[in-house]
């Protein structure tokens, strides 16, 4: 065990979150009250490589993502610790460069895949009118080279190029967020952040966009950062997985790893409580329910609801630690186990 | 004993547009099925959105009135709800599970007030005192208690604990079927589990049939005793649900079962080439 090394060794990362707090900061008459969504992440993203982050409601991933993307607005704040990324350098944070920097760098450099595909797509313009909008000043060349660049990034993702003319309405939901992909990802991104890009879709054809998200990424070689509290798709879609509990990371993996041997308490949980078809026995669910992230439990915020929980867990919390080659996980009981 | 549920050549069509451009879409193509014939059962009715199976919920709930077929719950025509008298029994008989617990309930009222009401009106309560009791017995059932829930609203509870809730004001009228449109999909990964347990628990304690709508199979396969596959309005497999997801017949239902996105996926995949 190392604890001069918490992170996974990861070379020449495309971003680096390091100590991470973004605070919901309600001044309700002179009481300042900080409702803690990402309270101290760190974590690297190696350059082409899916990583995923796994977590439910309110556990604060949205708020990590909202807060790397630098869409921060009261009253989110950033309260500390830094977010860098490689195409970005000498700032620790995208809302803290300059403005024109941060237009060439959005889209071109940093995209999204974002779930609801209707919230993205302007429903008063036509498919080739949005591509147009969003990625004309990225690409190099005149219209006609534009528009073969388009229809061939199209195909990438089974799509005729007559969805150009076509309305985000006259679409399924499955081409629609087909269309979201192939305009994140038409500039060739360094890094791309997917949130819940699937939930909304039926899973047979889930499963289809899943693929075609994996395949896009290793021809293009982005990073992805992959949010969805659905394990499934996690295991289907993801090479790394940080897993989330009440704005921290609880636990750090490959995927793979982490299925097969997890560590922390609530990750073996969530393993253990996924339904398989051909297995009818009893799964158990967890007493309790997530913190109140206004006032979270002191120490080890998973400790009321951890069968395992020791006096410790409740008055510290415990260090993210390395237990195996890149395996981090933040709990003082497995920490313990890993010392003795 | 007769079959609590029967849907007889259930059909249901929506038209759509004027005189000129009228579109027809049939959205339940004669469904036939029963629900619990011999023993309380959950029956699941699995299929893609647009495969009719929340208009199919809606239609034995008596929101929604079929085209054509009949629908009988415990030997009451859904579609013979004239009178009041005869739309409270049924409603006693026959409660709702929505997808959503955060829509379901109004976010400005108390939500105590929800089974007081339904403790009144179909739990056969008269009095605050007989309200009040009724109310906390029904929590108890789900694993909650009246002073947990007492003069709370909808944002102070976590979506499992209100899932909960539904599930008592539902058990408040004591009913015999309980029709649950994707109770989960809204529900953490870490409690989604205790509501999924406690559908079988009503089942084995309170003698209570639940039709499940799901798209969900692997949930599907660890609750259901029997279930449907629909897709596009009409019901392209049904029976027992083990034999059914262990060697599905219809190509619908194989490729269904195929999409399920395992966790043994991750072991079987190839790391990234960096």
């Amino acid at each position: 065990m190392t604890t001069e090394l918490p992170l996974a060794d990861v070379k020449a990362p495309v971003l680096r979150v390091r100590d991470l707090k973004a605070h919901f900061r309600l001044n309700r008459f002179g009481v300042v009250r900080d409702v803690k969504a990402v309270d101290g992440v760190t974590f690297d993203i190696a350059r082409n490589e899916i990583y995923g982050l796994a977590g439910e409601s309110s556990s604060g991933k949205t708020t990590l993502i909202k807060t790397i993307a630098g869409v921060i607005k009261p009253p989110l704040e950033m309260v500390g610790g830094s977010v860098q990324f490689d195409f970005l350098p000498g700032y620790d944070a995208v809302h803290r460069a300059p403005a024109e920097l941060v237009a060439n760098v959005r889209w071109r450099h940093l995209s999204y895949i974002m779930q609801g595909s209707m919230n993205v797509l302007n429903p008063l313009r036509r498919i080739g009118a949005i591509f147009r909008d969003f990625a004309y000043r990225h690409l190099d060349g005149g219209d006609a080279m534009f528009e073969a660049a388009v229809v061939a990034h199209l195909a990438r993702v089974r799509l005729d190029a007559s969805v150009l003319k076509a309305y985000p309405h006259e679409l399924s939901g499955g081409m629609r967020q087909r269309v979201t992909i192939a305009l994140a990802t038409i500039c060739r991104p360094d890094f791309i952040i997917a949130d819940e890009p699937t939930t909304a879709l039926d899973v047979v054809v889930q499963k289809d966009v899943l693929g075609m998200i994996r395949q896009i990424q290793r021809e293009i070689g982005s990073s992805v950062l992959f949010v969805t509290h659905d394990m499934g798709v996690h295991a289907y879609v993801t090479d790394r997985l940080g897993i989330m509990y009440a704005g921290r990371l609880a636990e750090e993996a490959p995927t793979r790893e982490i299925f097969a041997n997890p560590l922390h308490p609530y990750t073996k949980h969530l393993i253990a409580s996924l339904p398989r078809i051909g297995d009818e026995t009893r799964r158990q669910s967890l007493e309790g329910h997530p913190p109140n992230l206004a006032s979270p439990p002191p120490g080890c915020r998973f400790h009321p609801r951890c069968a395992l929980a020791m006096g410790i867990c409740k008055t510290t919390a415990p260090q993210m630690v390395t237990i195996a080659p890149g395996h981090r996980v933040a709990c003082h009981v497995v920490a313990m186990g890993a010392a003795a | 004993m007769s079959a609590l549920l029967i849907a007889e050549g259930v059909s249901k069509t929506f038209t759509r547009g004027g005189l000129l451009a009228r579109d027809r879409i049939e959205a339940v193509r004669n469904v036939s099925f029963s629900v619990g014939d011999s023993k309380p059962e959950i029956f699941t009715i699995v299929g893609e959105s647009g495969s009719g199976k929340s208009t199919l919920a809606r239609m034995i709930l008596g929101i929604q009135a079929p085209s054509s077929g009949k629908l009988i719950v415990d030997g009451l025509d859904v579609a013979d709800m004239r009178s009041r008298t005869k739309r409270h029994a049924f409603m006693a008989k026959v409660q709702p599970i929505f997808q959503n617990p955060f829509e379901a309930f109004n976010p400005l009222k108390r939500l105590d007030r929800y089974l007081f009401m339904t403790a009144r009106r179909f739990g056969g309560a008269t009095s605050d005192e007989e309200a009040q009791a009724a109310a906390d017995r029904a929590l108890r059932q789900v694993g909650l208690s009246l002073a947990e829930v007492q003069s709370r609203y909808q944002h102070e509870l976590s979506g499992g604990q209100l899932q909960r809730l539904a599930i008592a004001r539902a058990l408040l009228s004591r009913p015999r079927l309980i029709v649950a449109d994707e109770p989960v999909s809204m529900v953490d990964a870490s409690l989604r589990m205790s509501i999924v347990n406690l559908f079988r628990d009503l089942r084995d304690t309170l003698g209570i049939s639940i039709i499940y709508i799901t798209h969900d199979l692997a949930t599907a396969y660890y609750i259901s005793d029997r279930l449907i596959i629909m897709q596009k309005g009409t019901v392209v497999e049904a029976g027992d649900a083990r034999t059914v997801l262990a060697n599905p017949q219809h190509a619908y239902s194989r490729q269904l079962l195929d999409a399920v996105l395992l966790p043994e996926s991750a072991a079987a995949r190839q790391p990234a080439a960096s």
